[in-house]
């Protein structure tokens, strides 16, 4: 008897592992955490009762680790950034977008279409763009800082927060010593190790989850640190002002792409649509301000985000972004520097 | 012959669980960290040493080194606090020692990382403990208690502590109380005989919980990242790096079994001490 029972329940615990949704209506989603508010999910679920599953990750690497490591068909959207596409393309794990699926795809900025890393859009739409800025707390720091060497001033001693970011911190090291942010020649990223190394007396932290943090609680008072984080606190803080240094800055454009595999890719296009219609994009700009590529939504912003030059880098200014390139082996040479200075 | 059938069907869920998560993830990071990673982060299939060669770079040796001298730290500032805390707690009475040993072990029910959080409150420049330090007139400028080694020291203790306590606390619990007494009666100081009868009888409850400590602290990346400001790299930050901004899945691999080589030959000293294997898993 109590054989039995035993049976039952492990044939009872096997068949639960064993269960299958593909039957349902979902999409499975894995964006950047912090980029799109829940109300617009929500919105999402009522209007078209396809139920979204909504998973987050912090980094590009993280989400080519789960899309690789994931049985394919796992995902159905994801957001990479430029160079990412690049990589993924490559590694052949997203597949091609199939443009007359989308009746909002001329609301997108044409600025932000056929860019170098997938020329012709055959694999990636864009949904965002961000840029890494200074962010200076005036009230404390009266210098006029225009150069990412200006961070060096001995005077800003434990003073200044970094995004946790190999490729753009040590890219801004590159750039501040005249070189290209892409740069893999060995001897150029020794000198940005020691520019590194120099500018780490006045680091308080790298962090990427929140670094506005560290300003707005008055931390630190200056942040190198990506455009939406800045502009929020320039709107808790009034006294801190973002600057874009001489020098360029790293400028990465976000994407819609769809894992090869995916099995409920007219769904994934159903809400590829939904972001893109102009009313929804504002709703996603509003509560992240980042680099709106919508054209239409850009009718519907208000003066806050418009006015905001970290939120709202202007067209002319944002040619000075240089976007992170895919670097191959080199990486290894970037996360050997990365380890030096920690 | 019924009960040892049942016996044996009881075990096949520990036995499942051993080999699906506990040996087959790690075969598989043993037969990673002998492959390549391609320039896209991908693995190929050919077999290299190079993984373990590029572990003896100086650059990732010091890495090595440092995550040893602060784990080392950790563990030594656990054992200060929490062996006169453990013989505090063996003079009370059963009921109150039973209560003073579940708080111990009470920090657990929330999650760690929360916990590191409730530190900055504590710790940051704006904090409590720097307001009430400047307030008391006890300094005129906040003092860094965070975003350096401090922070991560702090950290580190705070979190491993109990995981040094509860041997320790077992280790001098079992003491006999009547050699003490016999010690005393025949005129050795408080000195002589913590030195000669406390210490040698304890010394297993001690190894064990610094091993306890000292190998956690050495791959707690999130306390770096938090309390520590991201500014010093651990061996689980280096392994992190490997798997999520690298992408060198092979290299990380490497990393690891070294990690678990360096576990392995200190629980074997440990065994050659003359420690017990039941009590370095469970209390």
């Amino acid at each position: 008897m109590k054989k039995i029972v035993l049976l039952t329940l492990i044939s009872i615990l096997l068949t639960a592992c064993n269960f299958d949704n593909s039957k349902d209506n979902v999409v499975n989603i894995l964006n950047w955490s912090s980029y799109i508010p829940d109300v617009v999910i929500r919105d999402f679920e009522k209007e078209t009762n396809i139920k979204v599953n909504y998973g987050t990750y912090s980094s590009n690497e993280e989400l080519l680790a789960k899309i690789s490591s994931a049985k394919e068909g796992t995902y159905d959207l994801i957001f990479p950034s430029d160079y990412m596409i690049e990589l993924m393309k490559n590694r052949d794990l997203i597949t091609t977008i199939d443009k007359s699926k989308l009746t909002n795809l001329n609301n997108i900025n044409p600025n932000y279409l056929n860019l170098s890393y997938d020329y012709g859009n055959n694999y990636s739409l864009p949904f965002l763009a961000a840029t890494v800025v200074i962010a200076v707390n005036t009230e404390n720091i009266k210098d006029n800082i225009t150069s990412y060497n200006d961070l060096l001033n001995p005077k800003y001693q434990n003073n200044i927060v970094l995004i946790d970011d190999q490729r753009i911190i040590i890219g801004m090291a590159l750039l501040a010593l005249g070189y290209d942010m892409n740069e893999t020649d060995e001897t150029k990223l020794k000198q940005a190790k020691e520019w590194l190394l120099k500018l780490k007396n006045n680091v308080k932290a790298f962090d990427s989850d929140s670094p506005k943090t560290f300003l707005i609680s008055k931390e630190v008072d200056i942040g190198v640190l990506w455009n939406a984080e800045a502009a929020i606190a320039m709107e808790e803080n009034s006294n801190i002002k973002t600057i874009y240094p001489n020098e360029g800055f790293a400028l990465s454009i976000d994407n819609f792409a769809i894992p090869k595999g995916s099995k409920n890719q007219d769904n994934a296009y159903k809400f590829i649509d939904y972001i893109l219609r102009p009313e929804v994009m504002q709703k996603i700009i509003e509560s992240y301000p980042y680099k709106n590529v919508n054209k239409e939504t850009d009718k519907l912003l208000d003066s806050n985000y418009l006015n905001n030059n970290a939120a709202n880098i202007s067209d002319k200014m944002i040619k000075n972004g240089i976007l992170v390139k895919n670097i191959g082996s080199f990486v290894k040479d970037y996360d050997k520097v990365w380890a030096q200075i920690k | 012959m019924y009960k040892s059938l049942f016996q044996k069907i009881i075990t096949i869920p520990i036995i499942i669980y051993a080999l699906v998560l506990i040996a087959m993830p790690i075969l598989y990071v043993l037969a990673l960290s002998f492959l390549k990673s391609d320039a896209y982060g991908g693995i190929i299939n050919e077999i290299t040493l190079q993984n373990y060669i590029d572990i003896f770079d100086v650059v990732y040796l010091s890495v090595f080194l440092k995550s040893f001298i602060i784990a080392g730290i950790a563990t030594f500032l656990c054992i200060i606090i929490a062996y006169p805390f453990a013989i505090f707690v063996s003079q009370k009475k059963p009921h109150i020692q039973k209560i003073m040993m579940v708080l111990v072990i009470a920090p657990f029910l929330t999650n760690s990382l929360i916990r590191m959080y409730g530190w900055i409150i504590l710790l940051r420049k704006e904090g409590i403990i720097n307001t009430f330090l400047q307030n008391i007139h006890l300094t005129d400028h906040p003092l860094q208690l965070m975003y350096n080694d401090l922070g991560i020291i702090i950290g580190l203790v705070y979190t491993l502590l109990p995981f040094m306590i509860l041997p320790v606390y077992s280790a001098v619990s079992k003491v006999d109380k009547s050699i003490l007494e016999a010690a005393k009666d025949l005129g050795a100081n408080k000195i002589k005989t913590f030195t000669n009868i406390m210490l040698p009888q304890t010394a297993s409850g001690l190894f064990n919980g610094s091993l306890m400590v000292f190998i956690p602290a050495i791959g707690y990346f999130f306390i770096v990242d938090i309390l520590g400001g991201g500014k010093l790299m651990l061996l689980g930050n280096l392994i992190k790096n490997q798997f999520l901004t690298a992408r060198n899945w092979p290299f990380g691999a490497a990393i690891s079994i070294v990690l678990i080589i360096i576990t392995f030959l200190l629980v074997k000293l440990y065994k050659k001490k003359g420690g017990n294997m039941d009590e370095l898993g469970g209390f």
